[in-house]
């Protein structure tokens, strides 16, 4: 048997992806490079945008069949994402990303101030103009729910919900979420400005009281049993953000809470971001679908952004002007990105303005209150 | 769905988000009122048995005067002692400690902050 140089040549290049890649595939790649410097350069959510981004890369590159699950008669494994990707499928992974952010987060403020669950609340309008929307658009009811979510401006809540009721959406919504997450100092200061007159802007309020460690602790058994009573769809999520906060506040068991709020965040992210990353094909990803959820996406933040500012100005109204309306856009979620934005515009106004820890109060009532969202949506179409 | 039935389900479903979160601001406002009055009590109590105990000797009633005049010196807000700053710039150090040392506020403790000319 006689091979030549130019059949083993041949011979590589046909079994090579570079046989068989399309102009889709070289598209997603594209977009993946783009991601990629958006991560590394612009620093946009670097934390999932990187992983996603990768995750995109890899799904993209034929002949790999990372994403490909076994054959029926399983004779043979399946791709390595495609078993990591049952975490996404099952809900497992925002559950685990909500226990970490329960570990990280202090609801302080809001215990402080109660109110800032109103805001929270509110906060949440974008998430159904943007399914009504979607639904004048010609999506689904379920398809229209998971487009909304991303006006709750909650990555783990938007993947748990797009997961279970329109998978195949699953990286359009979950890029468009954790890039306008990353754009919010970008997106909410010029509602805020024209929402709100300077003389609201420059409010001071008043210094909030100190919580009590038996208060923090009490707090998240409370909210496990009234949320998970109401909505049992949203018990994954809540169940699992309170008991890492239950870790945090107990102080009884600080090795958990360290490895909830650390190793255990950072593991799970790594593989959220590139198995949802690696859902975008290019056959499911590049249609004019995406464009709308794109757009839909922005229209939900900006009116959640909008629902959030309105209610403040009425708290300022009805407290006599002890609420500065700059809270209400923190109640979006993206802790403490919002908080953060709050803070800056209120010190823009008046630079005796401290607004950061009255706005982390609506900022964390965001994440609770968009779960709520997601849980109602997944017992209306789940 | 229509878009009559969108803006149904659209309606009660912000309405659940408000009525759910209205419960739990209720709820905390009443856990802090249950807690503030046992902590209260406990704390009256606890004042009750001090009183009731024994009247200290003239010596031990010195020495704890004099304890007093050492820690009460200066200015001070809890544990956190604040020399030549104000409550508001002593918040904003501690918010940029926290910020910059990645650490949560709640786990750092402070105890002076001092103004140096």
């Amino acid at each position: 048997m006689s091979i030549s140089l130019a059949d083993i040549f041949l011979m590589i290049w046909n079994t090579s992806g570079f046989a068989v890649i399309g102009w889709q595939e070289l598209v997603m790649i594209g977009i993946a490079c783009i991601l990629i410097y958006l991560a590394i350069v612009k620093q946009y959510e670097p934390l999932l945008l990187l992983p996603i981004a990768f995750g995109v890369l890899l799904a993209n590159l034929p002949l790999a069949n990372l994403m490909m699950g076994p054959p029926d008669d399983h004779s043979s494994a399946g791709g390595l994402l495609y078993y990591l990707y049952q975490g996404v499928k099952l809900g497992i992974y925002p559950s685990l990303i909500f226990l970490g952010i329960g570990a990280m987060t202090d609801f302080g403020p809001l215990i402080a101030r109660p109110s800032s669950l109103f805001l929270g609340a509110a906060a949440q309008l974008g998430i159904y103009i943007a399914f009504i929307i979607a639904i004048m658009l010609g999506f689904s009811p379920p398809e229209a729910a998971s487009i909304g979510i991303i006006g709750g401006a909650d990555g783990p809540t938007a993947i748990f919900l797009t997961a279970k009721l329109a998978p195949e959406l699953l990286p359009a919504i979950a890029i468009a979420a954790y890039s306008y997450m990353a754009l919010i100092p970008m997106i909410q200061p010029p509602i805020m400005r024209f929402l709100t007159s300077k003389k609201e802007r420059e409010i001071e309020m008043v210094q909030l009281r100190e919580v009590t460690k038996l208060e923090k602790i009490v707090f998240p058994i409370v909210v496990t049993i009234v949320v998970c009573l109401l909505l049992p769809s949203v018990a994954p999520l809540i169940g699992m953000l309170m008991l890492g906060n239950l870790f945090r506040e107990s102080g009884v068991v600080e090795r958990l809470n360290n490895t909830a709020q650390n190793a255990l965040i950072n593991i799970v992210t790594i593989f959220l971001g590139t198995t949802v990353g690696a859902t975008a094909v290019g056959q499911l990803f590049l249609r004019p679908e995406t464009l709308k959820i794109i757009a839909l996406g922005l229209i939900a933040f900006i009116f959640s952004t909008i629902g959030g500012l309105l209610l403040g100005k009425i708290m300022c109204w009805v407290t006599g002007g002890k609420v500065n309306p700059l809270i209400g856009s923190a109640g979006v979620s993206a802790v403490p990105m919002a908080a953060r934005v709050s803070q800056i515009e209120g010190q823009k106004a008046n630079p005796k303005n401290f607004l950061l820890m009255h706005a982390m109060g609506p900022n964390v009532a965001g994440v609770i209150g968009s779960a709520v969202a997601a849980g109602f949506l997944l017992t209306m179409f789940g | 769905m229509t878009l009559g039935d969108s803006l149904i389900v659209s309606l009660i479903g912000f309405s659940v988000v408000f009525i759910v979160l209205i419960v739990l601001s209720a709820l905390i406002q009443f856990q802090s009122l249950v807690l503030g009055y046992v902590a209260r009590s406990k704390f009256q109590g606890d004042r009750q048995e001090t009183l009731t105990a024994q009247v200290p000797a003239p010596e031990e009633k010195a020495l704890m005067t004099q304890r007093t005049d050492t820690v009460d010196t200066g200015w001070s807000a809890g544990e956190l002692r604040l020399i030549g700053v104000d409550e508001k710039t002593a918040a904003m150090i501690m918010a940029i400690v926290s910020h910059e040392s990645q650490i949560p506020l709640s786990e750092l403790q402070f105890k002076m902050i001092k103004a140096i000319d």
